[in-house]
């Protein structure tokens, strides 16, 4: 039972982990019809931000050694300017281009990111400590977990109401949910399109910072291909939660995180290399018996 | 008098249709001014060329005297020219408040849009009731008051409704038109509205403009064209009146 509990933990903090993914995938979705891949490269540089830009081999910690008050704050302007200064000067000029179009743009910055990553910080990956003290487990009634493990969930719920305040309640989240789901009618209404858009951005790579934070902590460990397989998982999890719907993109991440994780517990120990085959085996399963995700979103319905 | 808007010789292409073709008209404060064509004519093209959601390859637009930007829609909207699209384009998935406010923020000052919130609820009594439904879940007629009132909410000079019958019951239709004439009174709204037919609006209209293939076919008062058989000319293409007005050449279009 205390294992059980402790497996389910585990799964809701990796769930966590990509449903914060998936809500910054899906919000995009939502609004620009762009799936973008690049989302994972926004958390890769969130998490190398905290470092010194050198090749060398061993992390020097520059904003990473800062106090978790100044430094979250800091990571967040970082990869907000990076999400802004991608939609502007790549995803701005192909507004009229159609989804595979900006879909196959993100894929080019997405690789532009990695070899970026790859030329200022060298190949290697590199070890680093961030907020060790998170990994200190606490005991309760004989349930151990590390603190970052419910530092990681309670992250997510104070991120999830704080972006579901701020679409339901705020000026600029009613024009975000309207612009989603009929852009050119919230125009012609006066909604300032690449605004709106901008302000898209700004809010997922607030979320992707979280993650790179989050995920660091967790891994210790820098790479510059770090966030792709989070976008892998993420984009996967906003497919089986309804393309499109934020609510869909919540429940795919944590269906996602808990059926690997569950996986990784219980699958017998030979069969455990191939989690992900039978991840994808259970997503697909989803998918042949609701094509249009759990929660599908109306909006797109309708427009088809 | 000078126009408050004005078309002139404004083309319209989509890839290598060209839906409009040097189509001019004008519209005057405080007139009700109705285009009415078949399906296909351009009706739609027009009043997004207008409202800057599709470009043009050629001619002019102007309010008040001042060229209106191609392809500006949120700039246009500032300038007090709203758009009621062809069906309704309500936000499904918000409330009828949250559509409503919507229209309201280019106000930038939010007393004010309270303030417009709260007048054009008293225009709409039936939305009050749904206030915090979501819009798709509204019958037509109701979606097209909301469509209407969140138009009104942006503070227009001129509105442009496109089809306000589409799809709606003719008692429903009766009582679109009345509240566009109670606007047009009480705010001191100015009017262009696209038809497909030109039976209920010569009631309602004071000019009319007859559109068809692109291009103004006919224009007048209502008054001058009140029997309706240039009106049916005009509109099946063909120079003859009465008669074989049934054989319709316009259904190819
Ligand atoms: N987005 C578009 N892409 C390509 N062609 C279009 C588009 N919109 C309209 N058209 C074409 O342009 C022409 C004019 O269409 P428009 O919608 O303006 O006509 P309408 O008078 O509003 O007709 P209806 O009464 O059916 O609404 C038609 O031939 C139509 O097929
Ligand atoms: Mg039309």
């Amino acid at each position: 039972m205390i294992n059980f509990l402790q497996n389910l933990i585990d799964a809701l903090s990796l769930g966590s982990l990509y449903a914060l993914v998936a809500l910054g995938i899906g919000l995009l979705f939502g609004i620009l019809r762009l799936v973008n891949f690049a989302h994972g490269d926004f958390i890769t540089i969130g998490a190398y931000s905290l470092i010194l830009p050198s090749a060398s081999v061993t992390a020097t910690m520059v904003i990473g050694s800062w106090h978790w008050e100044a430094l979250i704050p800091m990571v967040c302007v970082i990869v907000i300017i990076v999400a802004m200064a991608t939609d502007i000067l790549v995803f701005r000029p192909l507004r009229r281009s159609s989804a595979p179009t900006l879909m196959i743009a993100s894929f080019a910055v997405s690789y532009m990111i990695q070899n970026g990553v790859l030329m200022i910080y060298g190949a290697r990956p590199k070890a680093v400590n961030l907020w060790s003290a998170l990994t200190t487990q606490i005991n309760f009634y004989g349930l151990r977990e590390p603190v970052l493990q419910l530092v990681t969930i309670a992250t997510t719920i104070v991120l999830m109401v704080g972006l579901s305040l701020f679409l339901k309640r705020s000026r600029w989240g009613i024009q975000m949910r309207a612009a989603a789901e009929d852009f050119r009618m919230a125009q012609y209404l006066g909604v300032r399109g690449n605004f709106v858009i901008g302000l898209a951005f700004a809010v997922s790579g607030i979320l992707a910072a979280a993650v790179s934070l989050l995920f660091l902590a967790q891994t210790g460990a820098l790479s510059n291909v770090m966030g792709v397989p989070l976008a892998l998982f993420a984009f996967v999890a906003v497919v089986v939660g309804g393309m499109g719907s934020l609510p869909g993109a919540v429940v795919g991440g944590f269906l996602v995180g808990i059926v690997t994780t569950m996986l990784q517990a219980y699958l017998p120990p030979d069969l455990r290399v191939f989690r992900d085959a039978f991840t994808f085996t259970f997503v697909i399963i989803v998918l042949l018996v609701r094509p249009a995700g759990l929660i599908p979103s109306r909006s797109i319905v309708e427009r088809v | 008098m000078s126009a408050m808007l004005e078309l002139s010789d404004v083309e319209v292409r989509y890839g290598r249709l060209v839906a409009l073709r040097g189509l001019s008209l004008e519209v005057h404060k405080g007139e009700v001014v109705c285009l009415i064509g078949p399906n296909g004519a351009g009706k739609s093209t027009a009043m997004a060329a207008i409202a800057g959601g599709v470009p043009r390859v050629a001619g002019s637009i102007r309010l008040n005297g001042q060229e209106l930007p191609a392809r500006k829609p949120e700039q246009i909207a500032r300038l007090g020219l709203s758009l009621v699209p062809e069906g309704r384009h309500v936000f499904g998935t918000l409330t009828v408040e949250e559509n409503l406010r919507v229209g309201g923020f280019l106000r930038g000052n939010a007393r004010e849009s309270a303030a417009a919130l709260e007048r054009v609820a008293g225009y709409f009594p039936r939305l009050k009731e749904r206030w915090t439904s979501p819009a798709g879940r509204l019958s037509g007629g109701e979606q097209q008051m909301l469509s209407i009132g969140r138009a009104l909410m942006t503070n227009p000079r001129l509105v442009m409704v496109d089809e306000p019958s589409l799809g709606l019951a003719p008692l429903i239709v009766d009582a679109v038109y009345e509240i566009l004439l109670e606007l047009r009174e009480r705010e001191g709204l100015t009017l262009l509205i696209n038809e497909q037919s030109s039976h209920r609006i010569l009631r309602f209209a004071d000019r009319i403009y007859v559109i068809r293939n692109g291009t103004i076919q006919l224009h007048g008062t209502a008054e001058a064209l009140r029997d309706g058989e240039a009106i049916k000319a005009a509109y099946f293409g063909f120079k003859g009146t009465g008669a074989n007005a049934n054989v319709v050449e316009g259904a190819k279009a």
